[in-house]
């Protein structure tokens, strides 16, 4: 196994609320390689989603650590090996992680390619005219090169997430995070979007992803994670998850969803 | 029987035009000043209350560097003292009457802790009676524009900050990139309306001796003892400001809406 490339180690990651009464998450331990298409399912409130925010700190885990770069993100501040104190900068990790939403959040009162070039502009510093000419070729890739000057308004559903995919695809992230994002589609459109997600993982980005979609865990992911409430009850490759289903939990799932 | 309003009174009053010109001005300039001080008070308190300034913040991490999940250390530890001042100050100005602030501040503040010095700008606005009186209404619409602005800072999808920041944007450039150019577009009509409130609430100054519109209404009655017609001139006066004020906002309003329209 030493020849996996860790990107993300998660560990005892824990979220709670109400001072321990509510556990969202519970002792979650996984490592995210490098080239993973890591796909997540479980019933709703198992905590798949609030997993996936912890991930860059959208939500804030209350025990465990999720390494990334050799940090420990969760924590505000941390010794360096000069036992000095550093303080973790939260947005610099943000810039490596990718993140689509179910809701896609596009910013309504910017047109696509200002949606696309605000944050490589603004934080990465990238100049303008490079900005855009990279907005034009990732357009281009999902087929809406000519809705560059359109308010997101203006698009569908699942124009919009093929937006937001490549508006995260800007930052050239390390690692993209998938928050269902199909779920607020219309069905005709989640096809689209998941084209969109398969040509990404072929093209070797590290992807997890948060879904209902059990065609596309089986088809594109290399691992599977099924949680409930708030514990990871089974991980494996797709074919031993959904072929030998071992936890009385993920069998009843499956009995429900497939 | 006799009319409720008599032409012949207009001409009556007509030689005291000038007074209302003048008080004209000076609701005027109360207005501009008001708002010029109340927009910037606004700007510093909700930001304020927005804050996430914990001074104290240390005491509720464990010895790792994380958060602490309870305990008496971590409820103190979410202390934030400039949220606390701004929430108080905002809650005080408006639980209590303008007239009474503006009288405390021109007989209290500036009647005996400051003293201003005594002279006429403009020809004739009397400086050591006008200033107290924009202090007192700057202070006061501060407080309600601070509860506007924050609440359009609020109506902003969540969402919309979590892209944000999942994009490695700032705090800061958060709020200047994403969430105030929607949220200014969403409070205007709610500060169009506090313009117009500030119009005609300078009227109350008056009380302290300012010689804004109300100010010549009196000086009229006094003078001719016709009561009705100095205030229908004044009614006049008050909407003739009021109305272009809400229709130039709205106007901008408008502007603004690209992006809302298929």
């Amino acid at each position: 196994m030493e020849t996996r490339d860790k990107l993300i180690q998660v560990i005892d990651l824990e979220k709670h609320y109400n001072g321990g009464a509510i556990k969202a998450l519970d002792g979650i331990t996984v490592d995210i390689d490098k080239g993973d298409v890591m796909v997540v399912i479980g019933p709703s409130g198992s905590g798949k989603s609030t997993f996936l925010r912890s991930l860059n700190l959208l939500e804030e885990p209350t025990g465990g650590a999720i390494i990334f770069d050799d940090v420990d993100i969760t924590r505000k501040k941390y010794k360096d090996e000069n036992g000095k104190w550093i303080k973790v900068n939260v947005d610099i990790h943000r810039q490596k992680m990718g993140m689509v939403f179910q809701h896609f959040n596009l910013f309504p009162h910017m047109t696509i390619m200002e949606n696309m070039i605000l944050a490589p502009v603004k934080v990465k510093k990238l100049p303008e005219e490079d900005a855009r000419k990279k907005a034009i070729e990732l357009l281009k890739r999902v087929g809406l090169e000519d809705r560059a000057d359109a308010y997101p308004i203006q698009l569908s559903g699942g124009q919009k997430q093929r937006i937001a995919i490549v508006r995260a695809l800007m930052m050239e992230p390390e690692v993209m995070l998938f928050d269902e994002p199909t779920s607020a589609l219309d069905p005709e459109m989640v096809g689209e979007v998941l084209d969109v997600m398969k040509q990404l993982a072929s093209e070797g980005m590290t992807m997890v992803v948060v879904t209902h979609e059990m065609g596309f865990a089986k088809e594109v992911g290399n691992r599977v994670l099924f949680m409930a409430d708030g514990k990871l009850l089974e991980q494996g490759t797709p074919a031993e998850v959904f072929e030998h289903p071992k936890h009385p939990r993920l069998q009843e799932f499956f009995s429900k969803v497939l | 029987m006799d009319s409720f309003i008599k032409a012949e009174n207009f001409t009556k009053i007509a030689p005291y035009g000038s007074l209302f010109w003048q008080g004209m001005v000076v609701t005027v300039m109360l207005s501009i000043f008001t708002v010029a001080i109340g927009f910037v008070l606004a700007l510093i308190l909700s930001s304020m209350r927005m804050s996430r300034f914990y001074p104290l913040a240390f005491l509720g991490l464990d010895k790792d560097g994380h958060q602490k999940e309870k305990g008496a250390l971590v409820a103190v530890s979410k202390f934030n003292p400039l949220s606390f001042i701004a929430t108080a100050y905002v809650e005080i100005l408006r639980s209590t009457p303008v007239i009474v602030q503006v009288a405390i501040i021109y007989y209290g503040v500036f009647g005996s802790i400051i003293t201003l010095p005594s002279f006429t700008f403009l020809g004739f606005i009397k400086f050591e009676r006008f200033f107290p009186g924009v202090v007192a209404l700057g202070m006061n619409s501060g407080a309600y524009l601070c509860e506007i602005m924050r609440s359009g800072i609020q109506s902003i999808d969540d969402g919309q900050s979590e892209a944000a920041r999942s994009l490695g944007m700032s705090q800061f450039q958060n709020m200047r990139y994403i969430i105030l150019p929607q949220a200014i577009k969403n409070i205007l009509p709610a500060i169009a309306n506090e313009f117009v409130v500030i119009i005609k609430e300078s009227a109350i100054t008056y009380t302290i001796g300012v010689q804004d519109i109300m100010s010549a209404v009196n000086a009229v009655r006094g003078a001719t003892f016709i009561i009705i017609e100095p205030l229908l001139v004044a009614t006049a006066i008050y909407f003739c400001l009021c109305f272009p004020t809400s229709k130039l906002i709205a106007y901008f309003e408008r502007r603004m809406s690209r992006g809302d329209k298929r």
